[in-house]
This record gives C-alpha cells, sequence and structure tokens, in this order.
C-alpha cells in the first residue's frame, strides 16, 4: 500500500519512510505543494501525511485542492502548530486527522490504521489485539486461532471495542451502534453484554481486558 | 500647601476661599462707596444750606452785616429742632450770626482756607459735621458755617448705611456659592470624557493591549498626556506581541527536531534503550506544548456567548487519559450527574484546565487507587485523587510557574497549575483546593452555569 509522505524536512521525511516501511507501508516523500499536487494527479494513494508549512505554501492549500477536486484520500495532518485554532482549522479544511509534533510512530500508524479501515478505504480483514483475533468481513471473533460463538450483541460490543483498542468507547457509541436510534434501552444493558462479553473472553483465555471507565465507557487492551 | 488627592476638591477649597475673600472684600467695597456716596450728598446739602444763607446775609445800612431768615428757614436751625446750625464769622474770627445757644462758630476759622472747607467736629458733645464757605458781601469777608448733628441725622441715609450689610449685604455670599456651584458643574462635566478614559484604562492588562484612550472628546489641555500614554500603550502592545511570539515560536521550533529525534529513536534497531529516551522525549515535548498552551493563553479572549457541556469535557479527557492511567494500574472515574451541564466557556480550554488537574491526580494517586471526578449540576467539577495532598505550605508555590515538589518526578513540568488558573481566570471561574481524608487532595473548579 502506499502513502504519500509531503513534508519539507528531509530527515524528518527519511524517518517517517523509514517508519511506515517497517509498517508495511510503501511511501513517496515530496517536499512542495506543487509537486504534491501533479503526484496525486497521476498516482493513486492509500493516504497522504501532510505537513503545514511547506517552502512554497501552507499544506493547507494543498488540502482544500485535494477536496475540491474530490479526491477520496485520507488526509493525515502532521504539523508543529498545535493551538486551538489551528487544529480547528486543519479539521475544517477537510483533513480527516491532525497530530501535532513530535508524535510517537506508533499512533501514526494507528491513526493510519483507523483511517483506511473506514468504509470504503482499503484496510479491511483482521483485527488483533494479543492472542484475540477479529475478521471484520464474516464478523467472527477467534481466540488462539479457534472461532469462538458470541451472541450477535456481544459480537457487535467486541468489534466496537477492537476497532478502537487502546481507546475509551464511550457509553453511549456502544449503544448507538448496538441498538441505533431506539429510545427504550434498560439503563443497565450495556453492562450485562459487556459483562457477559468479559465472561466469555477469560473463560475463552483471550489475553485482553475489558475495562470499565465508570460513568464513560470501556476500553480493551491487552492484559498485563 | 496641603496637597489633593482631586482635581474637583482643589478646587472647591480653593473657590471657596476666593468666595470668602471676595464676599468680605465686596461688602466692604459697597459699604465705603455707600458711605462715600451719603457724606457726599450730606456735603452737597450743607453747601447749599451755606449757600441758602449766604443769600439772606445783607449789608445793612450802617456797614454791618445782618441776617434776615424766612420762618420756615428759622425753625429749621431752631435749637429745639437741634439737627441743623449754622454760624457766620468774620475775617477777625468774631462770631456775628449764629444759631447755637453760645453763640458760638461751628467750627475754628483759618483764613487762609478756601472758599470751600468741609469740617467735622465735637460741639457740647455732639459730632457736627458741616462746610464753611467763604463768601465776600458788601466788602467785607465772611465764613459761613453751615453743619448737621451726626447724631441726629437724615434717617433714610442712616437706615441704608445701617440695613447695608443684614438685608443687602448677605445677598453677596449666596450669589457667589452658586457662581461655585456652577462651576463645579461645569468642572465635573468638563473632566467627564476624562473619567470616561480612566474606565477604559482600567481595562487595559496584558490580556486586553489592544484598547486606547479615546482623544474625540478629551480636553485640549490634556489631549498631549492621552496621546503619550496611548503611544506608550502602543510601544508596550509591541513588546507583548514580541515576546509572546518568540515563546510561541521557539516552542513551534523546537517540536520539528524533537520529532526527528523522537522517530529516529523510534526506528532504532535496539530497542532496549529507546524506553527511556522515548520518556524523556515525552516529558520535553509536554513543556514544548505546556509553553505554547500559556502564549495562547495570554491573548486568549473568552467569546461571551460560548457554552459548553461541562460533563461532556470531563468524559473527553477521561477518555483521552483512561489508557495512560490503567497502564499505571489506576482508575479513572465519572460520577454526580449524568445529564449535561452548560456553562459559560470555551470547550477546548475546559479541556485543557480538567486535563491538568486529571494529569496531576493521575500522577499522584497511587496505583490500585482511582481518580474520580465529580461533576455537579452547579457548574463544578472537583477531581479527586488518593496522593499525599497539598500542605499548606505548598498552597502559596503550586501556582507558580515551573514550581515543582519533586524536580526529579518525570511528567511534571510546574506548567499544568498555572495553566489551569488562568483558564479559570479567563472563565470568571473559581477554584477551590482541599484535602481528603485520610490523605488525597480535591481540585474543584466551579464555573458560571447557564439557566437551563
Amino acid at each position: 500500500m502506499r502513502l504519500l509522505i509531503v513534508e519539507d524536512n528531509v530527515e524528518l521525511a527519511g524517518l517517517l519512510a523509514k517508519g511506515l516501511r517497517a509498517a508495511g507501508y510503501e511511501t513517496d516523500v515530496l517536499s512542495t505543494v506543487d509537486d504534491a499536487s501533479t503526484a496525486l494527479r497521476t498516482t493513486f494513494y492509500a493516504a497522504l501525511i501532510l505537513d503545514l508549512g511547506l517552502p512554497d505554501g501552507d499544506g493547507l492549500t494543498l488540502l482544500r485542492q485535494i477536496r475540491h477536486r474530490n479526491i477520496p484520500i485520507p488526509v493525515l495532518i502532521l504539523t508543529a502548530r498545535g493551538g486551538l485554532q489551528d487544529r480547528v482549522h486543519g479539521l475544517r479544511s477537510g483533513a480527516d486527522d491532525y497530530l501535532v509534533k513530535p508524535f510517537a510512530l506508533e499512533e501514526l500508524v494507528a491513526r493510519l490504521e483507523a483511517q483506511l479501515r473506514r468504509p470504503g478505504h482499503l484496510l479491511g480483514g483482521a483485527l488483533r489485539v494479543a492472542n484475540l483475533e477479529f475478521d471484520t468481513g464474516n464478523r467472527q471473533a477467534s481466540i488462539n486461532g479457534q472461532p469462538q460463538l458470541l451472541s450477535s450483541r456481544e459480537t457487535a460490543v467486541l468489534e466496537l471495542l477492537m476497532r478502537s483498542k487502546g481507546r475509551v468507547v464511550s457509553k453511549k457509541q456502544v449503544e448507538d451502534h448496538i441498538f441505533g436510534n431506539t429510545n427504550e434501552i434498560a439503563s443497565n444493558a450495556i453492562e450485562v453484554y459487556v459483562h457477559r462479553l468479559r465472561k466469555q473472553l477469560a473463560d475463552k483465555g483471550a489475553n485482553v481486558q475489558v475495562h470499565t471507565i465508570r460513568g464513560v465507557g470501556y476500553l480493551l487492551a491487552e492484559s498485563k | 500647601m496641603p496637597r489633593f488627592k482631586s482635581i474637583i476638591s482643589r478646587i472647591v477649597i480653593l473657590h471657596v476661599v476666593a468666595v470668602a475673600i471676595a464676599s468680605v472684600l465686596i461688602s466692604l467695597a459697597l459699604s465705603w462707596l455707600l458711605n462715600y456716596a451719603t457724606d457726599s450728598i450730606h456735603n452737597q446739602a450743607m453747601k447749599k444750606q451755606a449757600a441758602v444763607l449766604a443769600e439772606h446775609l445783607k449789608m445793612a445800612p450802617n456797614g454791618g452785616l445782618i441776617l434776615s431768615l424766612t420762618p420756615d428757614l428759622q425753625g429749621l436751625y431752631s435749637q429745639p429742632y437741634g439737627r441743623y446750625s449754622y454760624a457766620v464769622v468774620d475775617s477777625e474770627n468774631r462770631v456775628l450770626f449764629s444759631s447755637l445757644n453760645g453763640h458760638t462758630a461751628l467750627f475754628p476759622t483759618n483764613p487762609a482756607s478756601g472758599n470751600v472747607e468741609f469740617f467735622q467736629g465735637n460741639h457740647r458733645g455732639a459730632t457736627v459735621s458741616g462746610v464753611s464757605i467763604k463768601k465776600t458781601v458788601g466788602g467785607q469777608t465772611v465764613w459761613i458755617q453751615a453743619g448737621e448733628d451726626l447724631d441726629n441725622r437724615d434717617v433714610l441715609t442712616d437706615d441704608i448705611v445701617a440695613e447695608f450689610f443684614r438685608k443687602v449685604g448677605w445677598i453677596v455670599l449666596p450669589i457667589l456659592l452658586v457662581l461655585l456651584i456652577t462651576d463645579i458643574a461645569i468642572f465635573r462635566r468638563a473632566l467627564k470624557p476624562l473619567r470616561q478614559a480612566s474606565e477604559i484604562a482600567e481595562k487595559i492588562g496584558p490580556l486586553r493591549t489592544d484598547l486606547r484612550l479615546p482623544t474625540t472628546e478629551i480636553p485640549r489641555e490634556v489631549t498631549p498626556l492621552v496621546l503619550a500614554v496611548n503611544q506608550a500603550l502602543d510601544r508596550l502592545e509591541e513588546g507583548f506581541r514580541v515576546q509572546r511570539d518568540f515563546t510561541a515560536d521557539a516552542a513551534h521550533e523546537l517540536r520539528t527536531p524533537l520529532s526527528i529525534l523522537r522517530t529516529r529513536i523510534e526506528t532504532l534497531e535496539d530497542q532496549r534503550v529507546s524506553k527511556t529516551l522515548l520518556n524523556d522525549i515525552n516529558s520535553m515535548a509536554r513543556i514544548i506544548s505546556q509553553l505554547l498552551d500559556i502564549a495562547e493563553l495570554d491573548s486568549f479572549v473568552v467569546e461571551p456567548h460560548e457554552e459548553t457541556d461541562l460533563r461532556m469535557v470531563c468524559a473527553e479527557v477521561i477518555e483521552f487519559l483512561a489508557p495512560l492511567a490503567l497502564a499505571q494500574g489506576k482508575d479513572v472515574a465519572l460520577t454526580g450527574t449524568s445529564n449535561p451541564v452548560m456553562v459559560r466557556g470555551n470547550a477546548e480550554m475546559l479541556n485543557r484546565a480538567i486535563r491538568n488537574l486529571a494529569e496531576n491526580a493521575i500522577r499522584h494517586t497511587p496505583p490500585g487507587s482511582a481518580v474520580e471526578f465529580i461533576v455537579e449540576e452547579n457548574g463544578t467539577v472537583s477531581i479527586l485523587d488518593d496522593g499525599p495532598g497539598i500542605s499548606d505550605e505548598e498552597r502559596d508555590f503550586i501556582f507558580q510557574r515551573f514550581w515543582r515538589r519533586d524536580r526529579n518526578m518525570t511528567g511534571s513540568t510546574g506548567l499544568g497549575l498555572p495553566i489551569v488558573r488562568r483558564i479559570v481566570e479567563l472563565h470568571a471561574a473559581t477554584l477551590t483546593l482541599s484535602n481528603r481524608k485520610p490523605t488525597g487532595a480535591c481540585f474543584s473548579i466551579k464555573f458560571v452555569p447557564l439557566a437551563t
């Protein structure tokens, strides 16, 4: 999968390319708005990693061009500008995500994957946390390669938690994901599903833990 | 000379002194003028009487002089009436005629005197004021004297003089007082633009360097001062801007090299040392982003109509920090109301304040314990930890920039609480700090709730 990195700092660009290659991505590195604009016309990239301060203009100019030309490429902004206005401005200009320097390479890869897994994007297939795997194609969970039998609601909760592994999923998100727009949800329904899921995972020896963040939501992480 | 704090009081005091002096002087002047006028009338009247007497002085056939007065003139000078008197004296100082009992002159006569002379003298205990005119009748020079007893003076003139102060003189004071009050009013009015300018000046501070004093209605005498103040403010604003920009630019410039360093470490073959190095980089990155936060806060103004759901902000902060807390074996929880709590404020700024408090709480609470966020309907958020708490001595220091209890503790920058305090100030919120039993700290921020 080929990504385009637009970053005028040659050293950082080279290191990013190296790091992303280790994570399984091919990259092209360009350093100006003009070059990037031309490249995007002729080559198909899975995602764009864009620095904002470029020698021949602002990265946001390129971003607006891309959105104007209706190129459906996920754009991840890298910037030294982390101010409130900068962030709001960046996301309003059509960026899909925004990372402030210095960022962890791991974080960049995770955010990239999150973008690529979105409907219509390229990364499908398996989600994995420790020995627990979830196939988004057939919605099948397996532990140590052994397929598990889960109810449809439990499956839905697990999918959501695995899609955002290591991050908190709010209770509201879980409710919306499972019940959609219905108003009649028993107040403890979600807790019941999470409780059952937790028990199943523990019983089957999954090396993961579903944490409850009281008053906020849930978080799935590898257990220590 | 006493020092006056206000121009108005200075004017009032000096004006009162001036009024007092003026009213005395004006009264004295008026009374002198009045006396002068009455004296002048009296002298004129005396001169006229002397002239009338002179008309009645005739040359007798024997060479002597005779004074034949009409009956009403005789009445005027009669002793019982006692008010007017006359005498005619010749050049040898002999009294030819006199209305007085002792046949005496009214005043001593000086042969070398001029044609008309005014006198005042005592005559048997009475003050007599009058005139002496020189006249030559039938080759003989005589002095005709006419006088009035001042103790028995013209009633009308007397009354005017006596009553003057009581009835007329006092009018000077009220008039001057009215003038004083009018002057004060005029002055207050003239100073109004200055007061308005002061009100604007009060709002000027590091956060509002854009304000300038208005010059349109300022009195011309004060305009140079106002212009000079405005120019000084221009220079100050520029100074602030340069400093703010420097902090922001420096922090920005540090981010890219730090990013390179970080990525370089992450792509190292040998992963053994990289974990500690990455922790160091995270601390540095945290300082940089907090410096930028401070630089941004220095010029940040809360929009008056901005509203934010405090509970949602807390949930976001917890979502952001929960992975970190869980990784350290610490728990986080959001309790209190489960309804939205709308408060005045900017969501991002509230997020930063609560995040800074939460990061402190997570850092200080021991593993196995929990950091609790309590959100109340009245716009209060409290963040409770089980750490060591804040001692009384520390309270004075914790809000100072770069203060840290343990300078070796990683993750602490000494910038978090100053940021929190600044955000609290910007939102007209109140921050309270208490210790928990048996141990732990509780930071509460009460924001301005919106009426629901």
